[in-house]
């Protein structure tokens, strides 16, 4: 009678356990079913990375190619005024641009998801952090005065599309996902503000469980871009 | 207390014990699984994504033999020892150019938006505007004749909206220079695109494609494009 009671016992627990570990197997087939690779796919693979690594090394060639253009380019204009301040003018642009690292006092932020467990009738998609919201979030340091911004290392320059497919977001072509460190130079108590007025911060991403944290720092720096801006449609107008 | 008894009890330990490390590991795979990695990516997207790596390399290819022939002629210029200011002149036309100094013209579309009388036209609206059109390729773009810039702030003071702190009113006239076609069916796309969802929501919203669009320079006194915080970090 009673080794019945233990048999049975010890069968649902069994039964239990192994439908769980089912049930997670299954979500992890479904999760990566990408992973679970056919051929064709494990080649495009390789293929994405080769090209990556290209790109990763033209794009540090390019680096030091800039760096010597800007010497070179000071050198021959060292002895004369009027070429200096062009040289000058030069350099501006090319900070304006993006196209060079920047470092100053400002701030840095993180926006996380919410990390609370989401209640079975509520749903996930407002409590993530969206595109829209970091288009809002960037605006509105813009509107703090910020001279550069970057978001998980993308700098935002002219071009900048901030956009999401699926549940991943994308900044000048390249994925991102939380938490989002965004990076601004500028003067800190104007950017700070845009955690104690009642902006964005406050009104609706707090509310909705996504944490912010915003710090000062003397020494934000923000990377370049790593990208090409050209004119390819525009012409100067004659 | 009986000897089996225990033996049973043991077991069932064990084997508890087993199947939880199982589920623990499970779990812990699950987590890893990172989504911003190829190794998740599926077919379609890592097609997206070799195109997009092969146009980047191409681009910087490109640019990596323009610098390395500056560098050419100024070295040239240094060898000679002959003044730079053609050179000069001419990297500080292009530069002017790209951070939006200058006036520009070129083939794309002009996008009207205006209130009616149910709608209004948001900063928001704008917003999503621009960074539709910057995805699509645009290099210059203009809200009533004010540049958008990288750090062009678009914001609602009622009753205007505040671009470059400057105030503008509806109508609204968006001006993008870029590859008309791709402005245009990225703006047009069927349900989703802005023009519809926008429509939808009943606000007024048209758009024409140009083959001569002009858009005027930056030109703010009370924001001059320069640094007054951020400097340039050299090694």
């Amino acid at each position: 009678m009673n080794k019945n009671r233990i048999a049975l016992t010890l069968g649902i627990v069994c039964v239990i356990l192994t439908i769980a570990i089912c049930v997670q197997v299954n979500t992890i087939k479904n999760a990566n079913s990408t992973v679970s690779k056919t051929f064709a796919e494990d080649e495009l693979r390789d293929e994405v990375l080769k090209w990556k690594e290209k790109y990763e090394r033209i794009s540090n060639e390019l680096d030091e190619a800039e760096k010597g253009l800007a010497k070179i380019r000071e050198e021959s204009t060292k002895d004369d005024s009027n070429s200096t301040s062009k040289e000058e003018q030069i350099t501006l642009n090319n900070n304006l641009l993006g196209m060079t690292n920047l470092e100053g006092p400002g701030i840095e932020m993180i926006v996380e998801d919410d990390p609370n467990e989401i209640g079975p009738l509520d749903d996930i998609y407002n409590h993530v952090v969206h595109d829209a919201d970091l288009r809002v979030l960037v605006n509105e340091l813009k509107n703090a005065g910020a001279e550069a911004i970057s978001i998980n290392g993308q700098r935002i320059v002219n071009t900048t599309a901030i956009t999401c497919i699926g549940n991943v977001i994308k900044i000048n072509d390249e994925r991102i996902t939380s938490p989002f460190t965004i990076k601004a130079i500028g003067f800190q108590e104007s950017l700070v503000g845009i955690d104690w007025r009642a902006g964005y911060i406050q009104q609706c991403l707090r509310p909705a469980g996504i944490v912010v944290n915003i710090k000062k720092s003397n020494k934000v720096e923000i990377p370049k871009y790593t990208g090409v801006i050209s004119a390819q449609y525009m012409n100067l107008s004659k | 207390m009986n000897k089996s008894k225990i033996i049973l009890s043991a077991i069932i330990g064990i084997i508890c014990t087993i199947l939880v490390c199982v589920m623990y590991m499970q779990f812990k795979i699950v987590e890893e699984t990172d989504i911003t990695g190829i190794e998740a990516a599926r077919e379609e997207e890592l097609q997206a994504m070799l195109s997009s790596w092969k146009t980047r390399y191409e681009e910087i290819e490109e640019k990596l033999t323009e610098t390395q022939q500056k560098i050419a002629e100024y070295q040239e210029k240094i060898d000679s020892n002959e003044q730079a200011s053609e050179l000069l002149d001419e990297e500080l036309e292009q530069t002017n150019l790209l951070v939006g100094k200058t006036n520009v013209t070129g083939e794309g579309v002009v996008v009207t938006l205006k209130n009616n009388e149910e709608k209004s036209i948001t900063a928001s609206d704008l917003r999503t505007l621009v960074n539709d059109l910057k995805l699509a390729g645009a290099e210059a773009i203009s809200i009533n004749d004010s540049r958008i810039l990288s750090m062009t702030e678009i914001v609602d003071v009622d009753p205007y909206i505040l671009v470059n702190e400057e105030r503008i009113i509806s109508p609204y006239i968006v001006k993008a220079i870029g590859n008309p076609t791709y402005l245009s069916s990225a703006l047009s796309l069927k349900d989703s695109g802005f023009i519809d969802n926008y429509t939808k929501l009943g606000k007024t919203v048209e758009m024409e494609q140009e083959k001569n669009i002009h858009i005027s320079a930056y030109n703010n006194s009370k924001n001059q494009l320069q640094f007054r915080y951020a400097k340039e970090v050299k090694e």
